[in-house]
């Protein structure tokens, strides 16, 4: 027996969402790039993955630093894994250190003397997409900034839907005074100028994630309201939600249990549009210099960076890819759910 | 079906993208409205009937008059007259006004280089010259100079300068109609009295006795024209717009709000035979155009639509300068050095703060921030380490202070002894369970990459030096209220070290004043004073250095970097003078400020003729370092 049992109704969705191919392979990539992003540390990251040192294993990617004494260097601080592998090749020992694929984290510069950055792409340094201006990998900058881009447009697009949709719906299914007072406080609210509102904070407060996502949620609440009010209302005149109300269901049961289940095709094909607005905002902020604060790995920032160094071409053509591509693919996968989602093609006389 | 108001407010966030990355542009030819201000002829003065009258004192006897004719001159007799010469400003200035509300524009510097005062500084002597004033005499209290003004001397209008107008300057400065509270001050407490002996003597008195050395370098005012000021509450409004008379070379005679400002050479001005004048303000026409950024501002350089442009930037100098018009020897490179005071660009900790009270803590930051490493690889080697807080004053610069350089076993020592010995798991030092966490505040997105790379480093030494980007009004709030744990920060140059403003237990725990560290040290209190009621050179000199080596001890302040040059393209039809500068010059292209370069039109055909026609002359770059100074 299945552990979840889907209706007939959400396994045709789903299966009419696989068929629109771009859209469901989009949405495999975005899936496993977001899960992968969780372990990016595993990847790309100056920490060895393992160290075999003198009969013992070390695994340094989680948890405490490890100075570099135990392994035999002349220093307190946390050890620099490329020398010692370098160390251990020199010496031709049975000590060895099996580095990630991209051997660089976010914060760390990679500066010699007289080699300036930034640095052109090149895989004898493992810089396979070069350096920012201070010498930090791109592609660590990238895929850290794409953890911290693609989790705070989730738990903005979390906290939207949440505030959203329970106003909404209250304001379809009560109406009358309520109904009155949000819409008129949502187009007062809607047209206080955000990026003004924006600008103020970060002059008072160094904005960190959650604060962003506060200040955020403040100015986009709104969106999912209007939505959600319009389909409560139609849906609160249906027999269904009649029925239910005679056999004394509250107001609690028949919004969360009858009204949402009904309207969800509304919430879902908004999802992917949010997600990519998201990402596109912090970018926005990061860009103008509003948003997370340095040296926190920013795409926003990035951009900044590559447009300020047109003569380095692989900055800003790094950011710029990254951000159409997977810009691209969440739109394909938006496309998709409206797709699956089109009642046109549920009709009962297909 | 994107959500309309998500939509909305990303169609917003990205039509402000976009306006900030066109706006440069964009202003250039958008339509602002071409609203012209005007030129001295058609100006509207408000007329001042009862110019003012003063009083005449008698001239004490026995006045030993000086003056300077001797020194070399610096200007190139090759210098030809003519040409325009085109700059820019960032933003358009919001009044014309040198003072007063919203006085301090991106053009107040030219305004003021045109209101002459009585002396100035030979550029490489460092001794003083004649301007309006002809002669000087020091009094017997240390306090006050007497001056003989230059009977040539004529306002732009044609009017003569004399006594009166340098006796108005202190009813003027002095008056509450200018709202400048700065300047109020300054000629109640600084400039205590000035005397009129007849029509072209004078004598300026200031607050307190000084070397006879610095005298005129703080009491050589500016005249003011009595004949065009009418002084009363609408002051500030009426006067906006209009172009004062000045002594100088240039005036203002074209002003289209938003786009430009437009000086010219007044050929007939009264300075022109004067020794130390001739060859200099070569340029007939200086126009400042609005570009509101560097970047769009040095396209147009590359584009020969500005004339020249500051590479000091190692990014600049190295990089941007990668272009076919550098290579085709149409622009060239000078990177020139000069010996002027530096700024006191650095690292000031906050004694307030718990965790500095022990000088051990403050030694081992020291030793954990890695200046050098910044300086050799993000800044290409390009500045110097800076050592001492007064660096670049002459015989006031201890050249025996050395800075505390990155060591970590030294830094280790040093925390050790403090009890931050022990390191937790994420190799940052630890004491009674707190991390030892540093806030670093600093101003500017610019300096971002520099920093960076001391945070990278001082984590090595088990500092967590975390970075507080703050906007600029913020910051300086921050500092200023002393709530800051430690600023990045550079104190703009003086003429002479002022110690009392920084370091004076006067200015310490109290909020608004330039106090920063909160330095409250009896000892350096008494030599503060004794520094500022010296009028003898030698003691003078001998305290400053004493104070800066006591601020070193201190651990205070950790020192930064400095530049001791400056570094341009310009395009070939520029042409400098043989020695390119002076010693004391900041910039070689300042067309009213010691302005000694001109254009030359007939290389400027040849060069656009070049260029039209693909041909190349040599690349040109000048390295000149006959003005360093090794700190």
């Amino acid at each position: 027996m299945a552990l979840i049992q889907f209706s007939p109704l959400t396994l045709k969705t789903f299966k009419r969402f696989r068929s629109v191919k771009r859209g469901y392979w989009s949405a495999i990539i975005i899936i496993s790039l977001i899960l992968l992003s969780l372990v990016a540390e595993v990847f790309v990251n100056s920490r060895a993955l393992m160290v075999s040192y003198e009969g013992e294993w070390y695994f340094p990617t989680y948890g405490a630093i490890i100075p570099g004494d135990v392994f035999g260097l002349d220093y307190q601080y946390e050890t620099n894994y490329r020398d010692l592998k370098q160390k251990f090749n020199d010496e031709d020992s049975d000590n060895w250190v099996l580095l990630p694929p991209v051997p660089y984290n976010a914060f760390e510069t990679d500066l010699t003397v007289g080699n300036y950055p930034p640095n052109a792409p090149s895989f004898e340094t493992q810089h396979y997409l070069g350096t920012d201006t201070v010498g930090r990998d791109i592609v660590a900058r990238l895929v850290y900034g794409f953890r911290i881009a693609i989790f705070f447009s989730l738990f903005l697009l979390i906290c939207n839907y949440v505030v959203g949709t329970a106003i909404g719906c209250l304001m379809g299914y009560w109406g009358g005074a309520f109904d009155l007072l949000f819409q008129r406080l949502i187009e007062i609210w809607s047209n206080i100028p955000f990026l003004y509102v924006i600008m103020i904070i970060a002059s008072i407060i160094v904005p960190n994630f959650w604060s962003l996502v506060i200040v955020m949620l403040m100015f986009s609440w709104m969106s999912m309201t209007w939505y959600m009010r319009t389909a409560t209302y139609k849906e609160k005149e249906r027999e269904y939600v009649m029925a239910s109300r005679a056999l004394g269901a509250g107001t609690a049961r028949i919004i969360f249990h009858h009204i949402i289940p009904n309207t969800v095709s509304i919430i879902i094909t908004f999802i992917p549009f949010s997600v990519a607005g998201g990402i596109t905002a912090l970018t926005s902020l990061d860009f103008l210099g509003f948003g997370l604060p340095p040296p926190t790995p920013s795409w926003g920032e990035l951009l900044r960076q590559g447009i300020d160094n047109l003569q380095s071409p692989w900055i800003v053509s790094s950011i710029v890819m990254s951000m159409v591509l997977v810009l691209t693919m969440v739109t394909f996968i938006g496309e998709a759910i409206r797709e699956a989602y089109d009642p046109k093609k549920h009709t009962i006389y297909e | 079906m994107i959500p309309r108001n998500i939509q909305s407010m990303n169609k917003f966030i990205f039509l402000s993208l976009i306006l900030v990355l066109t706006y440069g542009c964009s202003s250039q030819d958008g339509n602002e409205g071409n609203v012209t201000v005007g030129t001295t002829e058609q100006q509207v003065v408000p007329v001042v009937e009862d110019l003012p009258e003063y009083s005449v004192s008698e001239l004490p006897e026995g006045l030993v008059w000086l003056t300077n004719e001797d020194d070399p001159v610096f200007a190139d007799p090759n210098a030809k007259p003519g040409g325009t010469y085109n700059e820019y400003m960032p933003s358009f200035p919001l009044t014309l006004r040198a003072v007063g509300p919203d006085s301090n524009s991106g053009i107040r510097g030219y305004i003021l280089s045109n209101q002459l005062s009585l002396t100035d500084i030979h550029p490489n002597t460092r001794k003083f010259m004649p301007a309006l004033a002809t002669h000087w005499a020091y009094g017997d209290d240390n306090k006050t100079v007497y001056f003989k003004i230059n009977q040539d001397a004529k306002w732009s209008d044609g009017k003569q300068v004399t006594a009166d107008d340098f006796m108005y300057t202190l009813d003027f400065m002095r008056s509450e109609y200018i709202v400048a509270p700065y300047y109020n001050n300054y000629y109640n407490s600084e400039i205590v009295d000035v005397k009129k002996y007849d029509d072209f003597t004078i004598s300026v008195t200031g607050g307190t006795a000084k070397p006879k050395d610095d005298l005129l370098l703080y009491y050589s005012i500016s005249p003011t024209p009595r004949h065009f000021h009418k002084l009363d509450e609408n002051w500030v409004m009426d006067y906006n717009w209009l172009i004062s008379p000045n002594t100088g070379p240039y005036q203002i005679t074209d002003v289209v709000k938003g786009k430009y400002v437009e000086f010219t050479r007044n050929r007939n001005w009264w300075g022109n035979d004067l020794k130390y004048y001739q060859n200099r303000f070569n340029v007939d026409k200086v126009r400042i155009s609005v570009i509101r950024d560097p970047e769009t501002a040095y396209r147009h350089f590359l584009r020969g639509e500005l004339d020249t442009s500051i590479l000091t930037f190692p990014n600049y100098w190295h990089d941007k300068t990668n272009d076919k018009t550098y290579q085709n020897g149409y622009i060239h490179k000078i990177w020139f050095y000069n010996d002027l005071p530096q700024p006191a660009a650095g690292i000031y900790l906050n004694l307030d703060n718990e965790i500095f009270l022990d000088i051990n803590v403050r030694y081992g930051l020291a030793h954990s921030i890695n200046i050098q490493t910044m300086i050799d690889t993000v800044l290409r080697g390009d500045y110097e380490r800076l050592h001492a807080m007064h660096t670049g004053y002459g015989e006031y610069t201890n050249t025996e202070i050395r800075a505390r350089e990155f060591d970590l076993d030294k830094a280790d020592e040093y925390f050790s002894a403090a009890g931050w010995g022990e390191r937790g798991p994420d190799g940052i030092r630890i004491k009674d369970g707190n991390r030892l966490v540093v806030v670093l505040a600093y101003s500017t997105q610019l300096h971002t990459d520099r920093l960076v790379v001391l945070r990278e480093e001082a984590k090595k030494a088990g500092v967590d030096l975390q970075l507080n980007l703050l906007d600029s009004a913020t910051y300086y709030k921050n500092v200023i209220e002393k709530k800051h744990q430690a600023a990045w920060m550079s104190w703009s140059i003086s003429l002479r070290p002022s110690f009392w403003q920084h370091f004076h237990s006067d200015n310490a725990h109290k909020p608004q004043t330039n106090n920063i560290t909160n330095m409250d040290d009896p000892e350096i209190d008494a030599l503060i004073e004794q520094y500022d009621n010296s009028d003898d050179v030698n003691a003078r000199t001998e305290l400053a250095r004493t104070l800066d080596m006591k601020i070193h001890e201190s651990g205070v302040y950790i020192p930064s970097y400095y530049v001791p040059y400056v570094r341009h393209g310009y395009w070939r039809w520029v042409k400098l003078p043989e020695a390119y500068g002076t010693r004391l010059s900041d910039t070689l292209f300042d067309p009213m400020y010691l302005s000694l370069f001109w254009i030359d039109e007939e290389e400027k055909q040849r060069t656009l003729k070049a260029m039209k026609n693909n041909e190349s002359f040599e690349p040109v770059t000048i390295i000149d370092d006959k003005y360093k100074v090794a700190f």
